[in-house]
């Protein structure tokens, strides 16, 4: 008698947590899990053979995938968004190159399949430092990348960025900094991050 | 209206169950108070840096993005869930009217989680962190800690089994769900985010996993403590007791489809988000019924506030979970959610979870338990009234500065042809706030751990009054020094 009291109860709670549990996770999950690329129909151009999205060429090169596990290990998240919303959520697409390139009329506000080289979505916590959507478009030399993460005010007076020194050794010949393997890799992999490919019309 | 006075047999039988679950809830509980320590230390450092970013340049272990996710999963996993698991052990025993058994075993696994607490912690100081807010940790640690705490809250099964009073209360409904609902949100987490086969997906769950930690696991807790200790205190029954079965149906039902308005237009299915907002909202009305329900129960009697710590702790944290619910159905409508996401609302409303209404009314449960499990009552009034006045400057200075320096933060981002700097720069002044705050909490905390450990070492006052906050009102001066507050 007793024990069945204790079966209904967890009858119960489980009935209540199957529910958002099928459709609010399990399904979007599945549905979303290893999505193939989308080829580009006919008409849509693009750039260098580029024949569907998303690319991981257009996205991707060097260490990058070893810079984002330092990107997630620095804790990057807690102060950097990468999501672009659509402007009835936010004028994130008005900022200047924040949604990528606008005078090639590719802006936009970020997609699901945009984040499908990483392990889970960066979008981040809070919006301490800018967006770094398409930060791979904003500053697009590796100087001006190391310049951002080791000594962030030269840029920014105001910047609230720390300088990531650990990320550098000072230079066996005299002044300047020398980039440790991580910086390399974090800074290929902010490179990398340009998330304005044309989607496929019909998507 | 007066609930009918225990035997003496039914107190000899309540003060053996106490003794049975003397060492295992003592070790979560001083260990509890170790970790809120080092979280709240971490917390001011966090916040210091967030101010001053150059300070200690060059240093890797202090950098914000390392110790601020230290300080949460220190908060969390060390503090609120061992303090919890200790809290909903004895209420369970108490309430079952059954002797803990296997205490050696609690304790031996209490070891095994306080050690992958450890390590979590320090794997994300040290630069091996997910980024992953709340699930930051390593891959492998997380089945340590899914086993563990299985281990630790499955001694409850039997227990809630052979119950005497059929009936089940509130309160073990309360305590049943919590055991049972952060085993499901934690597996789910950790198996679909480590599956990765859908990261947009993992971000999202990640969302909904701490929303559910709050609403599935740390509001469950609070609230069997809170309809424990307030009848008893006050003497009477729950003013409405289907209000309460009610408020927990509600909760089993609702929970779960919340966290994705974290991300009000991020690339999800915009019905995702505007269901997770729906269901904050009425969440909103259960949480708000229950803390009615709850204050009506203390009708008439509310100048017991004054005297007992349990109560006035366990109050104040019943009325930020109103408060919580509140900002959180507000901040779920897309008029002031679109421009307070991201912002340092974000971390106002965590911090008002895990601290605000969580730990406040943790701790009214601790006050009310230590005495009766070790015998022995709270060395000094007085510091419990610090420990309770510091922590709420503390959190309500927090929870202040960052909802207002949230709402400037989020209207200084909205203004999209201002250089984006200048939104850091108008808010750091409220980020002062929150390091004050760490630094007020950090102290009350000093005093309570101070405390705890006293009371760990046999170091107790022993009297056969309990120590209160003031001495009654009327008594004479000797009654006063009784209760430690000459």
């Amino acid at each position: 008698m007793k024990s069945d009291t204790f079966l209904k109860l967890i009858g119960g709670l489980a009935l209540a947590f199957l529910l958002p549990w099928v459709f609010l996770i399990l399904i979007p999950f599945v549905s979303a899990s290893n999505a193939e690329p989308i080829p580009y129909g006919e008409g849509e151009e693009v750039e260098g053979g580029v024949t569907a999205y998303p690319d991981s060429v257009f996205y991707r090169h060097g260490s990058s995938d070893y810079g984002r596990q330092i990107y997630a290990a620095e804790g990057c998240v807690y102060c950097h968004t990468q999501v672009i919303r659509p402007t009835y959520a936010g004028p994130d697409m008005w900022r200047p190159g924040w949604g990528g390139r606008e005078a090639d009329g590719l802006a936009r506000e970020t997609q699901p399949m945009d984040y499908t080289l990483e392990e889970v979505a960066p979008l981040g916590y809070q919006r301490i430092g800018q967006d770094l959507s398409n930060v791979g478009h904003r500053i697009t030399t590796r100087e001006l990348m190391h310049q951002h993460l080791s000594d962030p005010k030269s840029l920014d007076p105001d910047s609230g960025m720390p300088a990531y020194l650990h990320l550098y050794k000072k230079s066996p010949y005299g002044e300047g900094l020398v980039p440790t393997p991580k910086a390399e890799a974090l800074v290929d992999y902010l490179l990398s991050l340009k998330k304005d490919q044309p989607v496929p019309s019909g998507k | 209206m007066t609930v009918p006075q225990p035997t003496p047999e039914e107190m000899a039988e309540r003060a053996s169950i106490d003794r049975s679950t003397r060492y295992p809830v003592m070790f979560f509980f001083t260990s509890a108070a170790a970790w809120l320590l080092a979280a709240t230390l971490l917390g001011f450092l966090s916040s210091l840096k967030l101010r001053v970013p150059e300070l200690w340049d060059g240093c890797e272990f202090v950098t914000y993005g390392r110790l601020f996710p230290a300080h949460m999963s220190a908060l969390v996993y060390g503090w609120a869930m061992q303090a919890g698991i200790g809290v909903m052990l004895w209420l369970m025993a108490r309430l079952t009217r059954n002797e803990l058994k296997h205490g050696v075993t609690i304790i031996v696994i209490g070891h095994v989680w306080n050690a992958a607490v450890t390590l979590m912690v320090f794997s994300v100081w040290f630069g091996f962190g997910r980024g992953i807010p709340l699930l930051d940790f390593p891959r492998w640690i997380w089945p340590v800690v899914a086993l563990s705490y299985a281990l630790i809250v499955v001694w409850m099964v039997p227990m809630f089994r052979s119950r005497r009073d059929s009936p089940v209360y509130v309160s073990e409904m309360f305590i049943v769900g919590a055991a049972v609902w952060f085993p499901w949100i934690f597996l789910t987490a950790n198996i679909f985010i480590n599956k990765g086969t859908a990261p947009v997906m993992g971000a999202g769950i990640d969302a909904w996993y701490i929303t559910n930690l709050i609403y599935f696991w740390m509001a469950p807790v609070a609230l069997a403590v809170a309809y424990y200790i307030i009848p008893k205190i006050a003497g009477r029954p729950i003013y409405s007791y289907p209000l309460a079965h009610l408020t927990f149906w509600l909760l089993a039902f609702l929970a779960g489809w919340t966290g994705f308005s974290r991300f009000m237009g991020g690339p999800f299915p915009a019905w995702m988000p505007a269901v997770s907002g729906a269901a904050a909202i009425f969440i909103l009305l259960a949480i708000l019924a229950t803390v009615t329900n709850l204050m009506l129960t203390l009708k008439g009697c509310s100048k017991l506030w004054e005297y007992s710590p349990s109560l006035r702790f366990t109050v104040f944290g019943m009325l930020m979970l109103g408060l919580y619910a509140l900002l959180s159905a507000m901040s779920s409508t897309f008029y002031f959610g679109k421009n307070l996401q991201f912002s340092h609302f974000v971390v106002g409303m965590d911090t008002l979870a895990f601290y605000g209404f969580f730990s406040m009314t943790i701790f009214g449960a601790i006050y009310f338990i230590v005495p009766r499990i070790t015998g022995a009552e709270w060395p000094s009034g007085a510091r419990i009234r610090s420990h309770f006045w510091w922590s709420t400057y503390g959190i309500m200075t927090l929870v202040v500065t960052m909802l207002v320096g949230g709402v400037a933060q989020g209207g200084n981002l909205a203004v999209w042809d201002q250089e984006f700097s200048t939104s850091f720069v108008n808010s750091s002044a409220y980020v002062v706030g929150r390091a004050v705050a760490w630094a007020l909490i950090s102290y009350s905390n000093f005093l309570f751990l101070y405390q705890l450990a006293l009371m760990f070492a046999g170091k107790g006052r022993k009297s056969d009054g309990p120590t209160l906050i003031h001495a009654e009102p009327g008594t004479a001066p000797s009654a006063k020094a009784a209760a430690g507050l000459s």
